[in-house]
């Protein structure tokens, strides 16, 4: 990827609402062209971290730029970005047609031009010939597909969108989350998207934010994220991720040795330790369930091997999933496993071999 | 006998004793005998035609409409700013002075009539058909604003940043967005307004100078015993109006809701 220039900049931005501090000292920058994903639980701040960027809310410290303008005082309206709001704010007196070409009102261009460039708008996200339409009418996606609509017809600099997918049910999430990427290639737009959902983060996202209590905890692409996650709480909010109690034995030259239960003695290298500096009696060793593979007849470990007894099986059809006691650990740890035709699923009760790679875990310390 | 029917037994007797008397209006005003009295003696129209050719009770009624049109449009006026006020923005004292606003609603209105001609006449400001309009948009704009903050609250907020985000100000946004969505609220709070001022006789009897509107007019028609039959068939005429006026007023309130989504959590009617 060729190097993109800084489309946002948040310099150690403070928020406080009263005595509540909301923001506490976001620093970050989002590249242009990005699908940029503010991730994190209820109340942590992506909201208001949004609307910083749109103009709604003001900061208290610090200093938010789009495109290198420090946007200190410029109100909502004259700002380069539009939102799609969470409850989609479809304006329910107008029809789709008159809701899409709200934001062009004060453009120069002529009634004919306008009513192409609405109409390819609505072409864009699927909604050819529903112009017409009265707006309190439509279904809860169609009424995303129109809030989209309206924000992308005045080719903002950057889109927000504000959990755009979780009034949608399963299926028509699933669905828009891939047209909202084929939407954001296709426009080249930067879009900004606040959601609580890790999964729907690490579908759609160029690089994600992950937030808690008013501050970023880590900042990669969705990779780096899930492979490394930089401390535990991060570990924990993305995916399933399995904890072993471990001590550090010794370090030098950019290697660990770590004594961790269930796999006994390894070495690991420096990238695989998250947040540094922390004492040592309380480390950890993590790993995701698909990072340790159960052994079937015949099968041979690649690298390491250790044994363990099924403790409890979820079935889910192409996956199953198993909590398997390692031997010498107390806690039952998380493993996935694909499902193959013609290979059982385990019973309870099984002693089978497990494979695993020191390379997989990530040491907390 | 069930609990249920006892129930209903209850709600008929309540509702005889609220209709009836308003049953017996038109049934008098219909029937041709100067003497309110059963048996009924026979069918006229002649009331409403001796009522037709009353000079005075035209100008009572134009009074009336002016000061019922006018309270209407001030009160309304008054409540777009209080309800808007009150939904959107927080201040220092805004529940006391939204707690005083609303006060008329549960004041007697002897008293405010009284306290009113008090002041009015220690300014000596001389009592005429505005004196009333004064008085009525007193108690009229409690009602306002509340059918106003309900329009105002079933307003989602987002609407208004979402006009603000693509471009337009606060005034466009309150033309183009806010009043369009509210304007079933502010058409009900006209007619209910109209109505209440309308059919207001104590601050309009109080207030009031030779200029008497409609209700202060007919009360003192019956004091000449010959008259009461047409006042009756006035009555009649008025109850029709204020039914009519009410039912376009939540005829509007609930179209309002409709339009914006909003839930019907109950409105005056
Ligand atoms: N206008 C406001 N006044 C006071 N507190 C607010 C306001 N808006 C948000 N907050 C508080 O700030 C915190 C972050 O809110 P928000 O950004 O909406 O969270 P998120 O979108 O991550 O769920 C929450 O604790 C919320 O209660
Ligand atoms: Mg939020």
């Amino acid at each position: 990827m060729n190097p993109r220039p800084d489309m946002i900049e948040f310099q150690d931005v403070h928020k406080y609402y009263g005595d509540y501090h909301a923001l506490r000292g976001i620093t970050a920058t989002i590249k242009a062209g990005e699908f940029f994903s503010l991730l994190g639980p209820s109340g942590c701040g992506k909201t208001t971290l949004l609307r910083t960027i749109a103009g709604f809310e003001g900061i208290s410290s610090g200093a938010v730029m789009i495109d290198g303008k420090n946007m200190a005082g410029v109100p909502a309206n004259v700002r380069p970005t539009n939102m799609v709001f969470q409850s989609y704010a479809i304006f329910p007196h107008l029809t789709v047609e008159q809701n899409v070409g709200f934001g062009l009102r004060k453009d120069p261009m002529s009634k004919d031009q306008k009513a192409r460039a609405v109409a390819e708008a609505l072409e864009m996200v699927g909604l050819k010939g529903y112009g017409a339409r009265a707006a309190h009418a439509l279904s809860g996606g169609q009424r995303q597909r129109v809030a989209l609509a309206r924000a992308l017809i005045l080719k903002p600099k950057v889109l927000l969108l504000d959990e755009p997918l979780s009034a949608l049910d399963k299926k028509m999430r699933e669905q828009m989350q891939v047209e909202l990427i084929r939407l954001q290639r296709q426009v080249g737009i930067t879009f900004i998207l606040v959601t609580h959902d890790q999964e729907e983060a690490l579908v759609m996202s160029d690089r994600i934010a992950v937030m808690f209590e008013g501050e970023i905890a880590q900042l990669a692409d969705p990779e780096t994220l899930y492979r490394r996650p930089n401390s535990k709480k991060v570990a924990d909010f993305i995916g399933t991720m399995n904890f072993l109690p471990a001590r550090i034995v010794s370090e030098a030259g950019g290697m660990v040795e770590v004594e961790a239960q269930g796999f006994g003695a390894m070495t690991l290298t420096t990238e695989q330790c998250a947040a540094a500096g922390a004492d040592k009696a309380g480390a950890m060793v993590g790993f995701r369930p698909e990072t340790l593979t159960i052994l079937f007849d015949g099968q041979t470990a690649t690298d390491r091997e250790t044994m363990g007894t099924v403790a409890e099986v979820v079935y889910y059809g192409d996956m199953t999933y198993y909590d398997v006691k390692l031997d010498g650990t107390e806690v039952p740890m998380r493993l996935s496993m694909r499902n193959v035709f013609g290979r059982p699923v385990l019973d309870l009760g099984t002693r089978t071999r497990i494979a695993w790679s020191p390379g997989a875990l990530v040491l907390f310390r | 006998m069930n609990k249920g029917s006892g129930l209903r037994v209850y709600a008929i007797v309540y509702l005889v004793f609220l209709y009836a008397p308003i049953i017996l209006l038109p049934l008098f005003a219909f029937n041709d005998s100067r003497v309110i009295a059963f048996p009924l003696t026979g069918f006229t129209t002649g009331w409403f035609a001796a009522m037709w050719e009353d000079e005075q009770l035209f100008r009572a009624l134009r009074n009336s409409l002016i000061i019922s049109g006018s309270t209407a449009i001030f009160a309304t006026t008054l409540g777009i700013f209080a309800a808007r006020a009150s939904t959107r923005y927080s201040f220092p004292g805004k529940s006391g002075l939204l707690g005083l606003i609303m006060l008329p609603l549960v004041l007697p209105e002897m008293i405010m009539a009284m306290s009113l001609l008090v002041v009015l006449l220690w300014i000596g400001i001389p009592l005429s058909i505005w004196t009333i309009i004064l008085g009525h948009i007193l108690i009229c704009t409690p009602f306002a604003v509340a059918i106003l903050s309900s329009a105002f609250q079933s307003l989602d907020k987002s609407l208004e940043e979402a006009a603000y985000d693509l471009g337009e100000n606060a005034v466009s946004t309150f033309r183009l967005i806010i009043l369009p969505l509210v304007m079933p609220g502010i058409v009900s709070s006209l007619l209910i307004c109209f109505t209440i001022s309308l059919d207001e006789f104590i601050i309009a009897y109080f207030l009031g100078g030779s200029d008497t509107p409609l209700s202060a007019y007919i009360y003192g028609q019956f004091r000449f015993p010959a008259r009461v039959p047409a006042m009756l068939a006035l009555g009649t005429i008025l109850v029709g109006v204020s039914i009519l006026l009410l039912s376009i007023a939540e005829y509007f309130r609930r179209r309002g809701l409709a339009r914006t989504g909003a839930k019907d959590t109950g409105g005056f009617l």
